[in-house]
């Protein structure tokens, strides 16, 4: 169910300062894709969320979900959380403490009232799907965190709503067991045909699950688009920033050819990808560590070379973390773990002009 | 929704208000009113007669002596017990840790009686040893005095202070002791430079809510300190009210006035310290594990302490109130004593009708009381937490508020406030006033009752398409048995043993047992008043026992903290 989102705004007040949590947000969240909201801690991420949810009530504009208008302030329309039929995994999981596993998947669907034998078999069905059977009479506390998570998700899918939401499901989990549970999540929704609206600030798990991508910033969003569209070739340097390692240079537009813009910087000119900038503007030009490959020595003449010298150089594991001095400007780079640079070398790389990506400054 | 929660917090404050405020506008009105009734002619006589009494200053200056030193006594030793129990190694802790606290349970006039049972002077059994041991004429030691109402008080408040300095002492970040260490410093330096400096807010809050507690006490100045003829704020009032032909409410409101005003701003105060000393001291969520402090040598004498604090604690009263109900009058314990003894005077209290009748009255007050004060708490804790607006915030300041009231002081205001109404002078004057004096004792468990549950509990039975209704009684209900059964065992408690409310509210036909109690004490009629003590004490562990089971059977809660009902007790 696609859902959609008209001028809605949040006002907080705290210590005599309004907060705007939303900001005139418009949205459409498309039927049947994993819709991703990202941004930083404050963005107004999950208010949106608990506003479609219903948890929260906006101060302006309307939310629709499918063709039933849910929020509406000129029409005076909200209806209550409990008649909006969503499903909802919370950040904490919100599993009941004094119901056991099968009690807490079988909730939504004694609210609805229906038969005994059809809530076991459809629980039984759920628990099965995300590969809990067994577990039922288990006390749903005597679980571990991963298991929670997913009586949380049997729990929001046991009623086959239309549109399932996730609060940051994944925050309470060490890290492996997080990188687990998100290729579950990925497996068990890509079965489903389900609309999955997904709350994070955790970058890799925003590429790694979702269809599309909405960042946020301050109650606005900032940028739309598909995991690879925001990685490679986000419009806005804050975009950039967030959805992984950049260094971002100083530039200044030279000239603009047909598929190519040519840019100088304090690392050199250097052409990049096609951005509609007006010759002689500020912009940011992004690489991305990974896409710096360096060589021992100077260059030799090519398109984008650039020639700098390894300030330090740090082994992480599976690479080194080299900052390369670059006239002024300090690079990071990321340099596979088998190199032969030291400190102290003089290097040189090149990067490709599509990984050369310009932002608004 | 929201609409419906506003509609809520509104009818909340105005039955808090009306709980609290009333009396409390009750007593103004009264105190600078003409003659009997509350809107008689606006005059200060009232003010002028109760403030140039020549006795007052002498009254003012027992008042103060008792309340500082009773309150230092109990603060000293909660902070003694605290360290003992938390920090070191003394052995059997669990029993101690029980033991601080359980005094709580004993009624404040029963340990007042069997105090005066033991040491007064003309035939206190501790007085009659040490006559025959010693061959003395007259008897040592006198509870009838400022000392002994000190003593006594100080350790009816100990736990209350026990309270609030255990958990800070127990949260104590051990890092900033161990800096303190590694800096060079030895334990008693790191005691007095680190650990105690550190705990000041906890250590100030527990002296002057303790203040508080002794101003309003009751038991205490009428059991010990009027026989000794030593008068304070609480019994002039009770003098003022009760003795004499010429009773003056006014004047009794207008004495009560710079009680209560000091009260308030003593528990505002009290409030303010304890928000300080959690954000002081509650850096507690990491793994932790205070180093256990190794007593050595002082194990064994501070042990033995701690055992004969216990035993004046608990054993003591209960023993000397069970053995004065068996034997004909006060006696030196010896075979002749023994063969004494009889039921005589529980049979006396059995039949005795006005006994019979405090005693119905005091269990339906407790039961019925403490059913509809969990009731009450359980909607204004549910606001005061999960509300949250402004009007919310007022609701806890209004609720906060009775945790102020002496209740002599605000009894004289029920008082005025019933007796234009037709439940003047029945059991319902007695149960208004009970709840809205006792109110933040069921409110208080409930609340972090409410805390416990977080909202994600409820937003997702939302989610799951629950009507608000079915949310409240399949998630929110079960969950807080544990905070309802510890409020509602409080709330029953206190209920059973009420006295200074009562004193001033009950009437014939409405009597109580420690109205009666008191009643026996004046009398001087020790043997009955033991008996029907005895049966005070029964009743409410009865109910405490009852509620328990009853809270264990409503499907408890996993991994429920069992020392839950202590740490709610007073937070």
């Amino acid at each position: 169910m696609k859902i959609q989102i008209k001028g809605v705004s949040k006002h907080y007040y705290s210590e005599g300062k309004t907060i705007k949590a939303l900001d005139e947000v418009d949205l459409t969240i498309p039927a049947n894709q994993i819709f991703t909201l990202l941004g930083p801690s404050g963005c107004g991420k999950t208010t949106l969320l608990r506003c479609i949810v219903g948890l929260e009530a906006p101060d302006a504009g309307e939310i629709s979900i499918g063709d039933e208008v849910v929020w509406s302030s000129k029409k005076g329309i909200f209806v209550p959380t409990e008649k909006r039929g969503l499903g909802m995994v919370f950040q904490t999981y919100a599993i009941w403490p004094h119901m056991n596993v099968y009690d807490n998947v079988a909730y939504p669907l004694q609210t609805q009232k229906l038969p005994k034998e059809e809530i076991r078999r459809k629980v039984e069905k759920t628990l099965r799907f995300v590969q809990l059977e067994g577990f039922e009479r288990r006390p749903a506390t005597k679980i571990s965190g991963g298991q929670q998570q997913r009586v949380a998700l049997a729990r929001a899918l046991v009623a086959e709503p239309k549109v399932i939401l996730f609060d940051e499901p994944l925050s309470n989990l060490d890290a492996k067991l997080r990188e687990e549970t998100r290729k579950e999540i990925r497996t068990f929704l890509s079965e489903l045909k389900i609309t999955a609206v997904y709350v994070t600030h955790d970058r890799i798990e925003a590429l790694a699950l979702s269809d599309i991508i909405a960042v946020m910033r301050s109650g606005q969003i900032i940028e739309i688009g598909s995991p690879k569209k925001i990685y490679f070739d986000a419009d806005h340097r804050f975009v950039a920033d967030f959805i992984g390692r950049a260094n971002l240079i100083k530039a200044v537009v030279k000239s603009q050819q047909d598929d190519k813009t040519i840019i100088d910087s304090e690392i050199g000119t250097l052409t990049c990808q096609k951005r509609e900038f007006p010759v002689g503007s500020e912009v940011t030009l992004c690489i991305r560590p990974e896409f710096i490959n360096l060589k021992k020595g100077e260059g030799v003449d090519g398109q984008n070379i650039v020639n700098g010298r390894i300030e330090t150089l740090v082994f992480i594991g599976d690479a080194y973390e080299g900052e390369i001095r670059v006239r002024n400007e300090h690079l990071m780079a990321r340099i596979e773990p088998e190199t032969s640079l030291n400190e102290g070398d003089t290097v040189s790389f090149s990067v490709s002009p599509d990984h050369c990506l310009l932002v608004s400054v | 929704m929201m609409k419906k929660r506003s509609r809520l917090t509104f009818t909340l404050i105005i039955i808090v208000g009306f709980l609290t405020v009333c009396p409390v506008i009750m007593l103004v009105f009264g105190s600078f009113s003409k003659g009997l009734s509350v809107f008689g002619t606006f005059t200060l006589e009232k003010y002028i007669a109760a403030y140039t009494d020549p006795e007052f200053a002498e009254i003012i200056i027992n008042t103060v002596v008792f309340v500082v030193g009773a309150s230092t006594v109990a603060t000293g030793l909660a902070l003694f017990l605290a360290y003992l129990n938390n920090r070191t190694d003394i052995p059997f802790k669990f029993i101690f840790k029980i033991i601080s606290i359980t005094p709580m349970m004993i009624p404040h006039i029963l340990f007042s009686v069997s105090w005066v049972l033991l040491l007064n002077p003309s035939n206190g059994l501790i007085n009659l040893v040490l006559k025959q041991v010693f061959a003395l004429e007259n008897s040592p030691l006198n509870i009838y005095s400022l000392w002994g109402m000190i003593l006594v008080e100080g350790l009816l408040d100990m736990p209350i202070a026990y309270l609030i300095i255990a958990p800070a002492m127990a949260s104590f970040d051990v890092a900033l002791e161990e800096s303190s260490r590694v800096c060079g410093a030895g334990t008693s330096r790191t005691l007095a430079r680190i650990t105690l400096p550190v705990l000041r807010p906890a250590i100030l809050a527990a002296f002057i809510l303790c203040i508080v507690r002794c101003m309003a006490s009751f038991a205490v100045p009428s059991v010990i300190g009027m026989p000794g003829r030593i008068y304070v704020l609480a019994t002039h009032i009770y003098q003022t009210i009760s003795i004499g032909f010429a009773v003056d409410y006014g004047k009794a409101a207008a004495i009560g006035m710079s009680v209560l005003v000091t009260s308030i701003i003593l528990i505002f105060l009290y409030r303010y310290l304890t928000s300080e000393s959690e954000k002081y001291v509650t850096i507690s969520s990491r793994g932790y594990r205070p180093t256990v402090i190794e007593l050595k040598k002082a194990k064994i004498p501070l042990f033995f302490i701690l055992g004969l604090l216990s035993f004046i604690f608990i054993v003591l009263p209960v023993l000397v109130l069970f053995y004065i109900s068996l034997v004909p009058y006060s006696m030196v314990p010896s075979a002749r004593a023994f063969s004494m003894m009889s039921w005589r005077h529980w049979i006396a209290v059995l039949k005795d009708p006005i006994s019979l009748l405090s005693l119905k009255n005091s269990l339906f007050l407790g039961v019925f009381g403490a059913t509809l004060g969990v009731i009450l708490s359980i909607f204004v804790a549910y606001t005061i937490v999960k509300v949250r607006t402004k009007a919310s915030g007022i609701l806890e300041s209004l609720s906060f508020l009775s945790f102020s009231f002496p209740g002599i002081v605000i009894g004289v205001g029920f008082m005025w406030f019933f007796v234009r109404t037709p439940i003047y002078a029945t059991i319902w004057a007695l149960l208004i006033g009970y709840i809205a004096t006792y109110l933040p004792y069921g409110i208080r468990p409930l609340t972090s009752a409410f805390v416990q549950i977080h909202s994600h509990l409820e937003e997702s039975s939302m989610v799951c398409g629950a009507r608000p209704f079915t949310t409240m009684r399949r998630i929110v209900i079960p969950l807080l048995v544990p905070g309802i059964v510890s409020g509602w065992i409080l709330m029953a408690t206190m209920f059973v043993r009420e006295l200074s409310l009562s004193v001033v509210l009950s009437r014939p036909g409405t009597e109580v047992l420690a109205v009666q109690i008191l009643r026996f004490a004046g009398d001087g009629l020790w043997g009955r008043l033991s008996a029907l003590g005895i049966i005070m004490i029964f009743i409410s562990t009865v109910l405490v026992v009852l509620a328990t089971l009853i809270g264990a059977k409503l499907k408890p809660v996993e991994g429920e903290d069992k020392g839950a009902l202590v740490q709610n007790l007073v937070g």
